[in-house]
């Protein structure tokens, strides 16, 4: 996800990168649907991260519902994260009253039985695949499509943790300076829902894309480095 | 045939129309291309055909018009950043909406072509209906499912009967032992006849509490994956040897037992468990074996290993049968009256099984003999 943004920032500030646990090369074993059944888990762990390698004043990058997790975790540990970027974040997917967060309850059941349709080709025989392994090469063309092929039992609990998640009441308890990067052109999470988090995180700074889609950290990587530049400069 | 007459140019054996517009236009598969914002900029007839759209209704529209929502959500966050990643996506799931507003179950592949610098131009998608497979594939995923819960409500129930079980050997202990104590108060002025129905009941009771021990290992070993052990130095083993003997004796007064118990020194086990191992198989040789030749008790320690043998003449087990006697509940065929549960040999086995041990059964004509051997460290003594 962020193979084309870290190196611009590799030389100025110390990068850490992980994998969220159940994903990418986490170690599986330490999933428990119990324990992650709420964006809370995800973010108790940047926390351990930040506590083992004793972040002060960081900034955190995170994309989508992981912007979310980086929300929580600057709630619970202040003075861990001086700034936050969030990159087309959502405090909340489905509709609610007035609120406008995109989708109903229905779109979200099909998109878990849409995921199923995708993970067909998945087998437990992979996981090791996925896990990496550098030193068997022949092994690279059996990692097509390896980005999706997660367990497709934590593929759906993930998804529809993110998807049911509601963190509107957490927006306001950012102390930290907070950028929000958003698409133009992305429905998972709409102009409006981006406004939303701008609106209620206190004194955040919001920037408009030109980059369309969810995912402009890999389909506009330049315009989001120069966004990030410039918010980090600005301090 | 008749083409390779008119000369060996392949040429000649290409019909007409038989060219590459024809081939994009008129494939077997839906082809469609797309700019790096995702709009569609060419799309072939035979796509056109399945979906119902005009050609104008099509072009300059990106392909997520075209999906259910569902399929939108799983276009942007996995289908499009694994495209810009990998550079291609093959066998993606995408339900095609059509004019008429039905939906087409398609198998999609990806492919983005980059110019020499490795910036996208475009992306070529080509697209199969694939109704049939879907279908197939969810009702797979289905039957997973079902077959996952059906599982889970067996083992909940399975659970539930071993503990029942378990509980009801507990509770029936307690109104055994009022028994025990009874028979051993009127044992103290009975005579004669009185004192053999005593003897004789007294019998009874220990044989069900054995059973109920039994009922109540197996249970517990069940629930907990094997029988519990307490490994620890003893040199009480001798001891407890003599002690089942003695018992059995008192029980089986006509049978003839020959015993063999060398030095066996201090060894790390569960004295009480092997005592109960030993029990259950001179119980098991009493039900079997021959009534007139006796069964030989053997246990020594030797060349750094315990081994401990019960021995009976009489009829040979059939191999087959021998595969399958430390399984719980399998009874001999000469099923009489004397016997237990069928647990006597799956509690023993397993008793072996939790010191790390074997215990492993032949039969001859000639015998039958069960082999109890356990590796054991010199402790001294």
């Amino acid at each position: 996800m962020w193979r084309y943004i870290w190196p611009a920032f590799g030389e100025q500030f110390r990068t850490v990168l992980f994998d969220h646990v159940g994903a990418g090369r986490s170690d599986l074993s330490a999933y428990d649907a119990q324990k992650y059944s709420t964006l809370h888990a995800y973010a108790d762990d940047i926390v351990a991260i930040g506590r083992e390698l004793e972040f002060n004043d960081a900034v955190f990058v995170g994309h989508s519902v992981s912007a979310m997790m980086g929300v929580l975790a600057s709630v619970k540990a202040p003075g861990m994260f001086g700034a936050l970027i969030l990159v087309g974040p959502s405090a909340r997917y489905i509709d609610d009253g007035d609120y406008r967060g995109g989708f109903s309850r229905k779109d979200i059941d099909e998109l878990l039985d849409s995921l199923a349709d995708n993970h067909m080709g998945w087998s437990a025989a992979m996981a090791p695949v996925i896990m990496g392994n550098p030193d068997r090469p022949e092994l690279g063309e059996e990692l097509t499509n390896s980005f999706c092929r997660t367990d497709p039992a934590i593929a759906k609990a993930f998804a529809r943790v993110t998807f049911m998640s509601d963190n509107r009441d957490d927006l306001s308890k950012v102390t930290a300076r907070t950028l929000i990067l958003q698409c133009s052109d992305d429905i998972i999470a709409a102009e409006n829902v981006g406004q939303y988090v701008h609106q209620n995180i206190p004194g955040s700074n919001y920037k408009l894309l030109e980059a369309t889609g969810h995912c402009p950290n890999l389909s506009a990587p330049h315009e989001v480095i120069a966004a990030m530049n410039d918010f980090l400069d600005a301090r | 045939m008749i083409f390779s007459m008119r000369g060996n140019d392949p040429n000649d054996l290409v019909p007409p129309n038989e060219d590459f517009e024809d081939l994009y236009e008129n494939a077997p598969c839906g082809y469609l291309s797309m700019l790096p914002n995702g709009r569609i900029f060419k799309v072939n007839r035979t796509y056109l055909a399945w979906t119902g759209y005009s050609h104008d209704e099509i072009i300059g529209r990106p392909l997520r018009d075209f999906l259910p929502v569902a399929g939108k959500m799983f276009y942007e966050t996995h289908f499009a950043p694994l495209l810009r990643i990998q550079g291609f996506y093959n066998e993606v799931a995408l339900d095609i909406v059509t004019a008429r507003g039905s939906r087409i179950p398609m198998l999609a592949n990806a492919l983005q072509r980059m110019d020499g610098s490795g910036q996208l131009l475009f992306t070529r998608l080509t697209l199969f209906p694939a109704a049939d497979r879907r279908r197939f594939e969810r009702g797979l995923v289905d039957a997973q499912a079902a077959s996952n819960d059906k599982i889970k409500t067996l083992e909940a129930d399975s659970e539930l009967r071993e503990q029942f079980v378990a509980v009801l050997g507990h509770d029936l202990r307690n109104p055994l032992a009022s028994i025990s104590g009874g028979i051993r108060m009127l044992e103290r002025d009975a005579a004669g006849k009185d004192e053999q129905v005593l003897k004789l009941m007294q019998g009874s009771v220990t044989r069900m509490s054995a059973l109920i021990d039994d009922v109540m290992d197996f249970a517990r070993s069940r629930l907990g994956g094997g029988i519990g052990v307490e490994l620890k130095p003893t040199d009480v083993l001798e001891a407890v040897l003599e002690q089942v003997v003695a018992e059995l004796r008192t029980a089986e007064p006509d049978w003839v037992l020959t015993v063999s118990v060398g030095r066996l020194g201090t060894v790390i086990c569960d004295a009480a468990r092997i005592g109960q191992m030993v029990s259950n198989l001179l119980g098991n040789a009493l039900v079997h074996g021959s009534k007139t030749q006796p069964v030989r008790l053997l246990a020594s320690t030797k060349g750094g290993a315990l081994e401990i043998e019960v021995v009976n003449a009489g009829e040979a087990i059939p191999s087959d049968q021998l595969e399958r006697l430390f399984k719980p509940f399998i009874r001999g065929e000469s099923s009489g009256a004397r016997e237990g549960l069928g647990l006597g040999l799956f509690i023993a086995s397993e008793i072996a099984k939790a010191h790390g041990a074997t215990l492993v059964a032949t039969s001859t004509p000639e015998e039958t003999r069960f082999k109890f051997s356990m590796r054991v460290d010199p402790v001294g003594g």
